[in-house]
């Protein structure tokens, strides 16, 4: 593990230097405030510190306390080693951020154990953050597909929309939906119904870019978000990934499953500024078009072709049923 | 370097002990097992402390001939730490007095405390010298 040593005095760091390397620690050593506050603000930056107090540039509390004000960044566990020994300059020192303090000189022993106390928390802050890491992935995730759920997909291409438009580009929208998809898990049982879902979701973000996204919006519908897209392109590259499905096999627990996908597709750039739930509806209409004209097809939400208004609920929930 | 048997280290540290003082000069016991009896760390701390004490003491000593108290306060503070990181007790409690008197803004007693430093700091070389000279022989 890395431990940052910062001691302006040569004498106090070599010691601590090799009683540190001796307990096994990558040591990384500095000679005033400023220097250890750069090396405790990088990215890879030791996560245990030893601070003097009395240094130039900065001393120690000032340096615990600029690494306080970092939230975003990994914990620090730092101690002020010092000779300053009276109760008013620990308090001080505890107060400006310090996690320990110790006076000059030390007592090797007790420093190792007292930085085994420093890495102990470090482990349970990388737990705590592990676990907030798991339970946002689940929060955001689909547990089926790891995909990008529902809520998920639609605050990004909420974002996605807006930029587009504050930066005038194409935000690229399709919704796809597995044709016939009742008909396999009525066939074939729900888990090869899941692998089906499971390949699809596989097959759709391999066909799109790393920066694209990709959730599932329902049981067996997915939305694909393309950002920047060249409106020229568009179509063909809708066609690409509506192909990425029917162009191979599935292969499934019960035998190889040759499956489609029909997709209603909406170029944000055409449409006049939108609410998202009008824009996917929109989408939704398109999608039903493409089902209606035999499946395994793609059709793109035109505003010129778009339905009154007025008899928008038919469409929809006519597609429903499909 | 050779190495030298507890009884000579314990024999070396009471030698050092001035009459009228419980402390000794220099502890060497002490920071044998603080450096975990590597005696090549114990002579890197020696010769780093034979360049920084000699020339820290100068500027502290320019530094209470000017009244600078905030780098009389500032030197004596790293005298402190440096004598005591060593295992010279005496001399770290006489900077340490010093950077009392310096911190508090008194200058009356600076010189004088001063002096008591480089009372204990010219006792102390000639131990250092002499551990380094027996150990070589």
């Amino acid at each position: 593990m890395k431990i940052l040593i910062a001691d302006d005095e040569a004498l106090s760091r070599r010691l601590l230097e090799k009683t540190l390397e001796r307990a096994g620690y990558e040591v990384i050593s500095v000679e005033n405030g400023k220097q250890a506050l750069d090396e405790l603000c990088k990215l890879e930056g030791p996560r245990l510190a030893l601070l003097d107090w009395i240094m130039p540039e900065l001393d120690g509390p000032a340096v615990c306390r600029a690494v306080r004000t970092r939230a975003e960044q990994a914990y620090v566990y730092m101690v002020l080693l010092t000779s300053k020994d009276s109760k008013e300059e620990t308090v001080l020192g505890l107060e400006s951020g310090a996690d320990d303090y110790l006076t000059k000189p030390f007592n090797a022993e007790e420093l190792r154990a007292r930085l085994r106390v420093g890495e102990r928390i470090l482990l349970l802050e990388d737990r705590l953050v592990e676990a907030r890491e798991n339970m946002r992935f689940r929060a955001t995730h689909d547990t089926l597909t790891s995909l990008l759920n529902r809520g998920a997909i639609m605050d990004l291409l909420a974002r996605e929309l807006q930029r587009s438009h504050r930066e005038q580009k194409t935000t690229l929208i399709l919704l796809g939906d597995i044709d016939h998809f009742k008909r396999v898990n009525d066939t074939f049982g729900h888990e090869v119904g899941d692998q089906v879902v499971v390949e699809t979701a596989n097959r759709l973000l391999g066909a799109v870019r790393s920066y694209d996204f990709v959730g599932r919006y329902g049981g067996e519908e997915f939305l694909v978000v393309l950002n920047s897209c060249d409106p020229a392109f568009a179509r063909s590259r809708a066609e690409e990934i509506r192909k990425s499905i029917s162009n191979r096999q599935i292969q499934t627990a019960k035998g190889p499953l040759t499956l489609t996908m029909s997709f209603g597709a909406l170029l944000s750039s055409e449409w006049a500024l939108k609410t998202i739930e009008e824009l996917l509806h929109e989408v939704d209409i398109a999608l039903y078009d493409a089902k209606a004209a035999g499946r395994d097809c793609l059709r793109v939400a035109k505003p010129a072709t778009k339905p009154d208004p007025t008899s928008e609920s038919l469409p929809h929930a006519v597609r429903l049923t499909h | 370097m050779g190495q030298l048997s507890n009884e000579e280290i314990e024999e070396c540290t009471m030698n050092n002990s001035d009459q009228g003082h419980s402390e000794p000069i220099w502890n060497v016991a002490e920071l044998l097992e603080r450096v975990d009896h590597d005696q090549e760390l114990l002579r890197d701390l020696l010769n780093i402390f034979k360049e920084d004490f000699p020339r820290t003491m100068r500027s502290l000593e320019s530094a209470v001939a000017a009244r600078d108290l905030k780098n009389c306060a500032r030197l004596s503070h790293t005298l402190k730490g440096m004598l005591s990181s060593l295992g010279a007790r005496r001399a770290a409690a006489a900077a340490a007095a010093l950077d009392v008197i310096a911190s508090s803004g008194e200058t009356a007693s600076l010189k004088e405390s001063l002096d008591a430093l480089l009372r204990e700091g010219a006792s102390l070389v000639p131990e250092l010298d002499g551990y380094v000279a027996e150990v070589r022989r």
